[in-house]
């Protein structure tokens, strides 16, 4: 697009091109200004205490973590494949149900609750459990659903991942049924931390989630920037005929690719089990739904984006409601305003979209 | 090798159709044969006082029973959604009410039939299951829904087709209403509910600032609103009001906000999975202390199971009658040996949905006709059903003695509180607890 030459325009719609961008600007500074104000507004009419706000961002922060690892899998796989793996929500689900089962194994022969070295590894056990069999889900779907459709137009492979999802959410329902199954935390993770006098509180599973998810959003990072598969796998992103004939194998890069965003939505799945105490068998939808919103927040394709775009929506969601002195059911719509206000003003997310320089 | 592959399957496919389509067909065709048998066998016409069998068949506002066909009920639970463990609860009560009103005999000698539909506890998903009903001819009443959004998708559709339906667990007040003339319920209704429990809070608690929380749904909002009034009335203050999401399972960020007022207590409106998830995640936001206070909607085994240790000390609202315990021991113990699980376990609704099953058979009973010469034909029409349901008096029911008034209220019994003592409810007010 930036190579071609544009063409000369007449006058008249130079000048509504030049008028309608002004417009742009001048109706995103009166919305900020409008924000800024009902902010300092509600601030000075609330005036929440310092350990509010920590509190809230303390939430965000945790619920952006879990959104960030399963908005990597999207983005992944729409760097790769310029696809939206819709089923990518209900891979989550069967990671956080293999974690449940493993978790009622480990409650079973008492190790959930025994020592604590004991309680770490059941984590460690249902952590790989959601991963393994998230990965099988992200596999599986990528052979069955997604490569016979390759060759397609854009939107075919995306009512197959629609089909997907259906097909594995009802699939769930009808195994495990729609009773909610109900984790119990491990006895390491269960507990508050109390700082003080401050009264703010860090719940023991809140940490365990958002240091786990930046450690393995710092070990994607690697993956993808320093070893060769990540190589290879921004390679494919660039053109998948010239990584092909540079003697890149296609389709073992692909699969990795969904086994390693899978990998990471399985471990979401039993964080947010964790986390919430509870799955079933739409468990997968909402998180999936805001993940996929976090990754274009923060300009799809792009790691980096999905990562700042998920922390950004868990915050707004926490901070939001209350910063505008709204009720907290209208989190939703205060989170998704923000992402129309950010693809009217920067359509390609807040970073943009450059896992590989080339778009679609 | 794969076109022979799709060839076999294509085969296999149509086979499929054709044979359903014929079998389909085949049932059909028994069906007006046994009518034309009865005919040519020189037997008379069924008559209804003195009016031919052709008059109301296919006519709007009757249904006729052959002989040996069941008289159908059709049901509305909520199988999936947010209280399945309701939902089932209720929907094997309905079974096993059908079960015991055919086991003492049926009604006029047909037996009991009931087609129990997934309501999902949603006013889109009843709008389905009504349309269903209201389309079969041979649907005479209809049991359900579980949830008040869900029988408000019901009753406008119920209403035209002059279906009556008894609800066993819908309290919102407007479920029942002059304008209805189908809508009927044996649970109690959330202003009663409200009423109890809002100055027991105040009185017995000595509970003076609350948080009211909900679920935005026709049932959690409505019994909030009403439970504020009367809490306010009172005397007490609401500090806060916050509504959630049904189907999110994170409230830490609307638990924050409520923190920061310092309530004594919550009272939430809404169903056992968010109730359990949010009286779990209280103690993570400095609400240890508050205490948790919900409704019959959160009464029962699963908000135990999601909430775990965090159930401990909270309250709920039931209603429960005292004249009937003979009867809950014969309903358990049968429950139990038809389903393998005790239904305490499985839900708190099975006495009302029971007692809906006992009322409209016991109203069917009386509503309907049987022909002049005894050929077996029933004749009922829709309108004397309704009227016979709200003319149900003194039904002794596993709920208590139901009476049914003007507008349909059914209800038995008295609202109780309980608390959860060592992981399980206990009854601390109420009846006998005087």
């Amino acid at each position: 697009m930036s190579t071609l030459t544009q063409p000369k325009l007449p006058t008249s719609e130079r000048f509504s091109q030049l008028f309608g961008k002004y417009i742009y600007i001048a109706v995103g500074i009166i919305i900020v200004i409008l924000l800024i104000g009902r902010i300092i507004f509600v601030a000075r009419q609330e005036s929440y205490p310092l350990s509010y706000w920590t509190f809230q961002v303390i939430n965000g922060l945790v619920l952006g973590g879990v959104y960030a690892l399963v908005a990597l899998g999207y983005t992944l796989v729409y760097g790769i494949l310029f696809m939206i793996n819709f089923a990518h929500g209900e891979v989550l689900m069967m990671g956080g149900f293999a974690g449940f089962f493993a978790l009622q194994y480990m409650t079973s022969i008492g190790w959930a609750n025994g020592t604590a070295l004991q309680s770490t590894l059941t984590i460690v056990f249902m952590m790989l459990a959601g991963m393994i069999v998230s990965v099988i889900t992200g596999i599986v779907l990528e052979r069955l659903a997604y490569r016979p459709l390759r060759g397609a137009p854009r939107l075919v492979p995306l009512i197959s991942a629609i089909g997907a999802s259906f097909f594995l959410q009802y699939t769930a329902l009808l195994v495990f049924g729609a009773v909610p199954h109900n984790y119990r935390k491990p006895s390491v993770i269960d507990g508050v931390w109390k700082l003080g006098d401050s009264g703010i509180i860090i719940s023991y599973t809140g940490a365990f989630i958002f240091i786990t998810s930046i450690l393995m959003l710092l070990g994607l990072f690697i993956i993808v920037q320093r070893t060769k598969m990540g190589k290879a796998m921004r390679a494919v992103a660039e053109d998948k005929h010239i990584a092909a004939l540079m003697g890149i194998d296609v389709n073992k890069v692909i699969v990795f690719t969904f086994a390693l965003g899978s990998a990471l939505a399985g471990a979401g799945g039993v964080m947010l089990g964790l986390h919430n105490t509870v799955i079933r068998f739409n468990t997968g939808f909402l998180p999936g739904l805001k993940a996929f919103t976090a990754a274009v927040l923060g300009g799809i394709g792009n790691v980096l984006g999905a990562m700042i775009g998920s922390l950004l929506l868990g915050l707004l969601e926490a901070l939001g409601p209350s910063a505008l002195g709204l009720p907290t059911e209208y989190k939703d719509v205060i989170a998704f305003s923000v992402l129309v206000l950010v693809l009217i003003f920067r359509p390609s997310g807040i970073v943009g979209e450059v896992l590989s320089e080339k778009k679609a | 090798m794969k076109t022979k592959l799709f060839t076999l399957m294509a085969v296999f496919v149509i086979a499929a159709l054709v044979l359903t389509a014929c079998g389909g067909g085949a049932s059909d065709a028994g069906n007006t044969g046994d009518a034309g048998d009865a005919g040519d066998a020189g037997m008379q016409e069924p008559t209804f006082g003195g009016a031919s069998l052709a008059d109301f068949e296919g006519a709007a506002g009757f249904v006729v029973v052959a002989p040996g066909d069941p008289i159908r009920l059709g049901a509305s639970a909520a199988l999936t959604g947010p209280i399945p463990e309701f939902g089932l609860d209720i929907a094997q009560s309905y079974q096993l009410g059908v079960h015991d009103v055919n086991a003492a005999g049926g009604i006029l000698g047909h037996e009991l039939e009931i087609d129990i539909q997934d309501g999902a506890c949603d006013g889109d998903a009843a709008t389905v299951v009504a349309n269903g009903f209201a389309a079969d001819p041979s649907i005479v009443a209809v049991a359900g829904g579980t949830c008040t959004g869900e029988t408000f998708g019901l009753q406008p559709i119920l209403q035209q087709a002059m279906i009556p339906h008894v609800t066993s667990s819908a309290t919102n007040p407007k479920v029942t209403s002059e304008d209805c003339t189908v809508c009927n319920r044996v649970a109690l209704n959330d202003d009663l509910q409200a009423s109890v429990v809002a100055p027991y809070m105040f009185n017995e608690l000595g509970l003076t600032q609350i948080a009211v929380m909900h679920d935005n749904g026709d049932y959690g909002l409505g019994l909030a609103e009403l439970v504020q009034g009367y809490f306010e009335a009172a005397g007490g203050t609401v500090v806060a009001f916050e509504g959630i999401q049904v189907g999110d399972t994170d409230f830490r960020a609307a638990l924050t906000k409520i923190a920061a007022s310092e309530p004594e207590a919550i009272y939430f409106g809404g169903y056992a999975t968010e109730g359990g998830l949010i009286a779990a995640q209280m103690e993570e936001v400095g609400l240890g202390e508050a205490i948790f206070f919900s409704d019959d909607g959160v009464y029962g085994q699963a908000f135990i199971d999601a909430a775990g240790a965090a159930a401990e000390g909270a309250f709920v609202s039931f209603p429960i009658g005292d004249e009937a315990a003979e009867l809950n021991e014969a309903f358990d113990a049968a429950y139990e040996e038809m389903f393998g699980i005790a239904p305490d376990d499985q839900g708190p609704f099975h006495a009302q949905a029971y007692d809906a099953i006992a009322l409209l058979a016991d109203a069917i009973g009386r509503a309907a006709v049987a022909d002049d010469a005894g050929l077996g034909y029933l004749l009922i029409e829709r309108a004397a059903l309704i009227e016979a349901i709200r003319a149900t008096e003194s039904l002794q029911g596993l709920s208590g003695v139901l009476t049914c008034n003007a507008i349909g209220d059914c209800g038995a019994g008295g609202i109780q509180i309980f608390q959860v003592q060592d992981g399980a409810f206990v009854q601390v007010s109420g009846f006998g607890m005087d």
